[in-house]
């Protein structure tokens, strides 16, 4: 008993500390990120700026445009990767990642179509970014669903939904050629010329969001040890994957609506995360969220950074490293189909 | 506790698997179904434990029917072990079982010191307590069916529901795992449902034995009034004999020989 006692404290305290070294990282590289670009600050100008009040030039740039993008770039790659943790938990899946399973095309879809059509509706874009998503997911069960979820057959209606909303985002593209770059800006996520009005949206929904993932560790746990084994345990296995399906529609429909289509982060977070903590969703998921701020603000700094003067939307460089990745993880994924 | 399952239809979308079955389960007696393959016997077993609908008929745990119960509260009457089931491999064996307690939990709530009692009492009944500290995946094939087997315990079922606890086993586990069933058993005096393939471990076992051929029910009783040679023959399609050795309580079964 003592022993017990004594091992759960030391993975308390090895959790606390991965947080505790993420939490720096965060702040760090925050930092960095608000220094460098095409003004160059040094870190004592960065502060000054941050927390003296003085009224200067870099004050204005770090404040009002350097800023905003760093918080904003913290919350999507904390949703995006909560959605993804979600997802997995839920698809029995470790591939599951709003990107690679069609849930951000469906909101993006449906935010370029309102955008498109009723451009007087941009107010509402959240909510019709939502309902993209949660059609997606439908779509995805309804697909892969015979007497049960079957993982490979979830990444293959993903695959297959994704490219038919590909299509259509295309066919969209091409018909309103003189509306492009809108329609572009949600086909590739972009943190370019963010400010704080996005931050206010993004904040909203993100604690929202992020609140009620925490509200899912539980089941999500549950669900991990296979349906019949969750529904011996009194879980309402549906419910609760509509209820967690929700939640991950509704954290990436949220970063579509407010950036455009990122992909991957969910799926190399959670990925990376569970290599550090484990799987019990009580330590994977915060892990996640602090990571996830972690991946896309630096993947976001190197888009912005790499090549002087052109800014590559962080939605192209998640894709580039993102790819090999899930490639990576394909091969060996047979690891976590065990019985 | 006695679960009755009256003219129970069971399947999935239009096929029908099971038609018309009468069930009964007491507390205190190890109950086997068998029956060959795609007979029906798991879907019987799923049907009475509601993690399948059946689509006529009616299951009443002590009178009262199985549909009323709440999710929790049924956790709390009666634990199944699936045939598939899954964990993360890092998952430690005491964080697994710890999942049994979940029915008694609220939703936010944590594990009290009675269910760290309930949990370290679950291992030592299964002999996996010194195994508490491992990881699932450092475990053999008999361990973690224990281990499994502890985390249903953990949910102090009245009657444990253990659908084919040694198909993936070798032999030695297999004895291993019938005999800590049988233990179980006899101590706490919680009934045991199994779905068993080997004819001779639901023989010694058994207190009563349920045959299922083809979805109905081909026959129920006492381990000896029901393995016969004629049920072998008609269910199974075997030859075999019965034979009693002297010093053996249970009877064994010879099959013919295949040269």
């Amino acid at each position: 008993m003592q022993k017990t006692k004594q091992l759960h404290s030391t993975k308390r305290l090895k959790v606390g500390f991965i947080w505790g070294i993420l939490l720096v990282l965060i702040a760090g590289l925050s930092v960095t990120a608000i220094a460098i670009g095409s003004a160059r600050y040094s870190f004592s100008e960065v502060l000054n700026a941050l927390f003296s009040g003085e009224r200067s030039t870099a004050q204005t740039v770090v404040l009002s445009l350097r800023l905003p993008r760093v918080i904003l770039a913290l919350l999507i790659g904390a949703c995006l990767s909560a959605s993804g943790a979600l997802l997995q938990a839920v698809m029995r899946n470790p591939l599951a990642d709003p990107g690679t399973i069609g849930v951000s095309a469906g909101a993006g879809t449906m935010a370029i179509t309102v955008l498109l059509i009723f451009p007087n509706l941009t107010f509402s874009l959240p909510l019709f970014a939502f309902l993209g998503a949660a059609f997606a997911c439908f779509l995805i069960y309804s697909l892969a669903w015979k007497d049960g979820i079957n993982p490979v057959r979830i990444i293959l209606s993903g695959v297959a939904i994704n490219s038919v909303l590909g299509g259509y985002n295309a066919f969209l593209q091409l018909m309103n050629s003189d509306n492009l770059s809108g329609v572009l800006a949600f086909m590739n996520g972009s943190l370019s010329g963010m400010s704080w009005t996005q931050v206010r949206v993004m904040v909203v929904y993100a604690i929202l969001g992020l609140f009620l993932s925490i509200l899912c560790v539980k089941n999500a746990n549950a669900l991990q040890l296979g349906d019949e084994m969750a529904r011996n345990l009194g879980v309402k296995v549906n419910a609760s994957r509509i209820c967690l399906s929700a939640v991950a529609a509704f954290l990436a429909a949220s970063t579509v609506s407010v950036v455009g289509m990122i992909g991957f982060v969910g799926l190399v977070v959670p990925h990376i995360s569970r290599m550090l903590v484990g799987s019990d969703y009580k330590f994977m998921l915060p892990t996640c969220v602090l990571l996830g701020g972690v991946t896309l603000l630096f993947a976001d700094t190197i888009g912005r950074t790499a090549i002087p003067g052109l800014e590559i939307p962080v939605g192209i460089i998640m894709s580039v490293f993102g790819g090999p990745f899930f490639l990576y993880m394909l091969r060996k994924k047979g690891k976590f189909n065990e019985n | 506790m006695k679960i009755n399952g009256n003219g129970l239809q069971i399947g999935y979308g239009d096929t029908i698997i099971i038609d018309e079955i009468d069930i009964e389960i007491s507390k205190n007696e190890i109950t086997t179904i068998i029956g060959p393959n795609g007979s029906g016997k798991s879907t019987v077993l799923k049907a009475i434990t509601r993690l399948l609908h059946y689509k006529k008929g009616i299951v009443n745990i002590d009178g009262r029917d199985l549909k009323s119960f709440g999710a929790k509260e049924l956790s709390r009457r009666i634990g199944v072990l699936p045939q598939m089931h899954s964990a993360p491999a890092d998952f430690l064996v005491k964080e697994l079982v710890s999942y049994g307690r979940m029915p008694y939990q609220g939703f936010l709530s944590g594990r009290t010191a009675e269910d760290e009692r309930i949990i370290r009492e679950a291992m030592e009944a299964t002999g996996t307590y010194h195994l508490r500290d491992k990881s699932i995946h450092e475990l053999s094939g008999g361990e973690s069916q224990r281990v499994w087997i502890a985390t249903v315990l953990t949910q102090q079922p009245e009657i444990l529901f253990l659908d084919e606890p040694t198909t993936y086993l070798d032999i030695s586990h297999q004895i291993e795992t019938m005999r800590m069933v049988k233990r179980l058993n006899q101590t706490t005096g919680m009934g045991v449902v199994m779905v068993l393939h080997d004819l001779g471990h639901a023989l010694e076992v058994s207190d009563r034995i349920i045959v299922i051929k083809d979805g109905k029910k081909y026959s129920e009783g006492t381990p000896t009034e029901v393995i016969t040679k004629q049920m072998l023959q008609d269910v199974y399609h075997v030859d075999a004999d019965i034979v009693h050795l002297e010093g053996r309580s249970k009877p064994l079964i010879a099959f013919r020989e295949l040269a």
